[in-house]
């Protein structure tokens, strides 16, 4: 029921509007003029459909086309209606009527993207984007009427809401293959696109689908430049390639609006950095999963560890690479198809590399510590450092530079905090990081192990075994490389093999001397052996003339040093023969078992092998029947049945057989017990111990039996070690162990 | 040391000798004997291992024994006792005490632990009658199949698992 108040109130309502929009015109004329113009207002704005040409446009358009009102009269129209307030009315219904006709644009889009979803073609991209701009500008409110910025706004933001919900999810794919054929473009090719985008509002939308594709780009770019050349740095070349490339192209989407150069620069710069930042990055991820082979072709990559090196400077990825090396060294080195020597040779690389990346360190400290704690467990690595060390020449690829200058090793030394370039260690040093000065190589690779008593050892077996292979008494090579080790171990380490070097020396003046009291075709080589090495000691006992040899030699050796006594090591001596046979002659240069075989044919022709086994002393019988076989091979003797040879006094033709070349059948170096050798010969007299404290002492625990070796002298061995020794014993069922207790099996 | 005494050497070259002993019994293979420090610490006490020798009564019965050593050694003689009872003429079989002139007043300086056990050992299989500790095992010497038994019922095998349990008469 309304009451007179709401009545009042209505009508007092009604007449204000009214008035309103009568503007106190007589009458209703204002009213009238006003309902013309909001007519020419929304006829003006009303959206076009454009699929429609203008040649067959009809109804209404055609009749407004027959009077249209001039621009004059549309402004008048527009500017009654915002002088009556009624602008924000005339702004919902232009938007209501462009809501109608938004299945026009619909249709269309859905159109060409089905077009483009078949064929992939770029072009129906650019041409959809072209057309929706066309909309977009046709129903446009004409900002030449003077209606202030608002409405351009409103309707922008409200055709951009539309354009966004209808478009396809496969326009983000067309659209990324669009900004992609710009980039690839030389510039300003596409440029006029970029506002056409800005007005359809894609570059907001898109901004980070625009990223991308500048950051796929680069990274394109950089794998295909960089990928395995590592020759030459190539970073230069990637800035100058950004600078000239990608900047221009960034001009458009980033820097749009820029009033001069200054502006662009500061609108270019935080995505700028980002993409210098990523070139830097894809490098750096590149090199890093490169870093393998980079290593193993240093120094020809020397190029590629430069920009890794800047690259590591702007990209914190320094974990990464030493995850990485780890991971391939892991599985491309270290394992046992690997060659002790490439380990080594690829260690040494990887220290020279990454010296140039990270000259502190600590990246090599973290990447060689399971390349160093697996050479520790590899038996030869001491042997092929101490080959290298010696300069073991033949096989080309020294692992020392040859212009390093030899200096002697050196000791992890305490920091000097009173020196002025004193430098705290990197952040991302570890706690056990001992900050290693750049040293030389091999002083990095005897560092290896904990103390260089091993490599000292080593170098004696070594030198042992050259020195007695020396022919030709020429001994230059080897005392050349004892005074080198000599600058580097410093000299009493060095003082065994000096005296090994003095041994050969004396041996030569002992000898001259000998044969002067007496001529004797023995040219022994006496050795102290107190600091030899320990030989392989064979119980051969040379025959015959030999025998005399030896004996009329030691009688004037003794007679020469009265205080010595000779004992023969007849295994390691080489004997020069010349056979007389009844129809020829036989020059052979042969070991002396084969020496003592052939004496012993001189005495009958026809022997077994086991009556000569018996009278050379003890010697194993393969060894006896190769040392044969050389006879056979050099046509002196011939096995008529098995085990029973017979001298061959003149030619038999046994078939056409020429000599065989036994492959391996001479040793090429004087058997001397290598150090782990050494170590199981020291193991068995510990045996002894074990065996001793296990009879008396009833079971016992690894700890105890340890503990109790220590009474033995000089034991030296980890409890490690110990555990490996009476597994092995164990295997062989000399004890057996039970909850951790050993004993003896009996 | 600060203080080099007479005293304080004697230790040290006794020690140098036990050491030696341990080496050369270890190294030397001597059949059916074998002696060992207890522990690490002190040399001066060890166990030892005599089997008995191959065509005795005493074949393939082992004997445990304690070895300790003077600290004037080798000028005295080590005190040796079977640990394992041992029913024979010259030992106590309550206590393992040995009647051995050697370990007596016999003893000289040369004599070492390889040696002693060795005689020991061979003590095994000879006894002398003439000077028993136990009366008993000397009147039943003559009768080996009452000896045996007599000897079995005693033995204690060596059992490595367990340390020896206490004495039982």
């Amino acid at each position: 029921m309304a009451t007179d108040a709401l009545r009042a109130q209505v009508a007092a309502k009604w007449q204000e509007s009214f008035n309103r929009l009568n503007r106190s015109e007589p009458g209703i004329t204002g009213l009238m003029s006003f309902s013309e113009a909001w007519n020419i207002a929304i006829e003006a704005l009303r959206p076009k459909d454009l699929s429609i040409s203008p040649t067959d446009t009809t109804s209404s358009l055609q009749r407004w086309n027959a009077v249209k009102p001039s621009k004059q009269q549309v402004r008048n129209a527009f500017a009654l209606v915002n002088q009556c307030r009624k602008l924000p009315h005339l702004l919902e219904v232009f938007l209501e009527e462009m809501r109608k006709k938004q299945p026009l644009i619909t249709r269309e889009v859905i159109m060409y993207m089905e077009s483009y979803e078949s064929t992939n073609d770029v072009q129906i991209v650019t041409k959809l984007i072209g057309r929706l701009v066309e909309w977009y500008e046709a129903w446009m409110p004409n900002p030449e009427l003077g209606l202030g910025p608002i409405p351009t706004t409103t309707y922008t933001a409200s055709f951009h809401t539309f354009l966004f919900s209808i478009l396809p999810p496969t326009f983000s794919a067309g659209f990324k293959a669009l900004v992609e054929t710009t980039i690839r473009s030389p510039p300003h090719t596409f440029s006029h696109l970029w506002p056409i985008f800005e007005s359809l509002g894609l570059i907001d939308r898109y901004e980070t689908l625009i990223a991308s594709v500048g950051y796929e780009f680069i990274e394109a770019h950089v794998k295909e430049t960089c990928q395995q050349r590592w020759g030459q740095p190539l970073l230069p070349q990637l800035r100058t390639w950004m600078a000239d490339t990608v900047v221009p192209w960034m001009l458009s989407p980033y820097a749009r609006g820029a009033k001069n150069v200054d502006e662009a620069k500061v609108m270019m710069q935080g995505v700028g950095s980002r993409f210098d930042f990523h070139m830097h990055k894809t490098l750096c991820d590149l090199r890093t999963s490169e870093i393998f082979g980079i290593i193993v072709d240093y120094p020809d990559s020397t190029g590629a560890l430069q920009d890794l090196k800047e690259c590591m400077n702007r990209v914190d990825q320094r974990s990464d690479l030493v995850h990485a090396l780890r991971q391939t060294n892991k599985r491309r080195l270290l394992h046992p198809g690997a060659d002790t020597k490439d380990i080594l040779a690829q260690y040494v690389s990887t220290i020279k590399c990454l010296r140039v990346i990270d000259p502190p360190g600590v990246l090599l400290y973290k990447v060689a510590d399971p390349i160093r704690r697996y050479l520790r467990e590899r038996p030869d690595t001491i042997r092929c450092i101490v080959a290298s060390l010696v300069g073991d020449g033949e096989s080309g690829d020294s692992l020392v530079d040859d212009n390093e200058p030899i200096q002697p090793l050196q000791q992890p030394d305490v920091e000097n905090y009173t020196d002025p370039e004193w430098n705290p260690e990197p952040i991302d040093a570890g706690p056990d990081f001992r900050a290693n000065k750049p040293s030389d190589v091999i002083s990095t690779l005897v560092s290896i192990y904990d103390s260089k008593d091993l490599f000292i050892k080593e170098l004696q077996v070594l030198l042992a075994q050259r020195l007695l292979a020396v022919t030709d008494g020429n001994y230059d090579r080897e005392r050349r490389n004892v005074e080198i080790l000599k600058i580097r171990f410093g000299e009493p380490a060095l003082q065994v093999c000096e005296v090994m070097l003095k041994d050969m020396d004396d041996s030569r003046r002992t000898d001259q001397h000998v044969q002067s009291q007496k001529t004797s075709d023995m040219h022994p080589t006496i050795i102290s052996r107190h600091f030899w090495p320990t030989l392989e000691t064979s119980d051969l006992k040379m025959p015959g003339q030999f025998k005399a040899l030896q004996e009329r030699y030691a009688k004037e050796y003794s007679v020469f040093k009265p205080d010595k006594y000779l004992k023969w090591l007849p295994n390691l001596g080489r004997v020069h023969l010349e056979l007389e046979l009844e129809d020829r002659t036989v020059d052979a240069d042969v070991p002396p078992l084969e020496a003592a075989f052939i004496e012993l044919f001189s005495e009958k022709d026809v022997w077994a092998v086991d009556d000569l086994m018996s009278k050379v002393g003890t010697v194993p019988r393969s060894a006896a029947l190769k040392a044969l076989g050389t006879w056979v091979d050099l046509h002196v003797l011939t096995e008529d049945s098995e085990g029973v040879f017979r001298l061959l006094n003149v030619t038999e033709d046994t078939g056409a057989r020429a000599p065989v070349p036994r492959p391996g059948a001479e040793e090429e170096l004087p058997s001397i017990m290598s150090v782990q050798q050494q170590q199981a010969e020291q193991m068995k007299v510990y045996w002894k111990f074990v065996e001793g404290m296990l009879t008396n002492l009833g079971a016992l625990s690894l700890d105890r039996i340890q503990t109790m070796l220590k009474i033995a002298p000089g034991y030296d061995r980890t409890i490690e070690q110990l555990a490996g020794f009476m597994e092995a014993a164990r295997r062989e069922g000399h004890v057996s162990v039970k909850d951790g207790m050993w004993k003896l099996a009996r | 040391m600060a203080t080099t005494t007479a005293a304080a050497e004697a230790p040290g070259s006794v020690t140098k000798r036990l050491s030696n002993e341990l080496m050369t019994l270890m190294m030397s293979s001597s059949p059916g004997i074998s002696a060992f420090p207890k522990s690490d610490s002190n040399l001066f006490d060890w166990a030892g291992t005599i089997e008995g020798p191959t065509g005795t009564i005493y074949e393939g019965l082992a004997f445990r024994m304690s070895i300790s050593f003077p600290s004037n050694y080798p000028y005295a003689a080590p005190t040796i006792k079977f640990d394992t009872p041992c029913y024979h003429p010259n030992v106590d079989l309550a206590t393992g005490a040995i009647c051995l002139d050697i370990l007596q007043d016999k003893w000289s300086a040369v004599y070492s632990v390889q040696t002693v056990l060795l005689s020991l050992q061979s003590l095994l299989g000879e006894p002398n009658n003439a000077s028993p500790l136990n009366t008993d095992a000397a009147n039943t010497w003559s009768s080996p199949k009452e000896y045996k038994e007599r000897l079995m019922k005693n033995y204690r095998p060596l059992n490595d698992d367990k340390p020896p349990a206490g004495k039982k008469i």
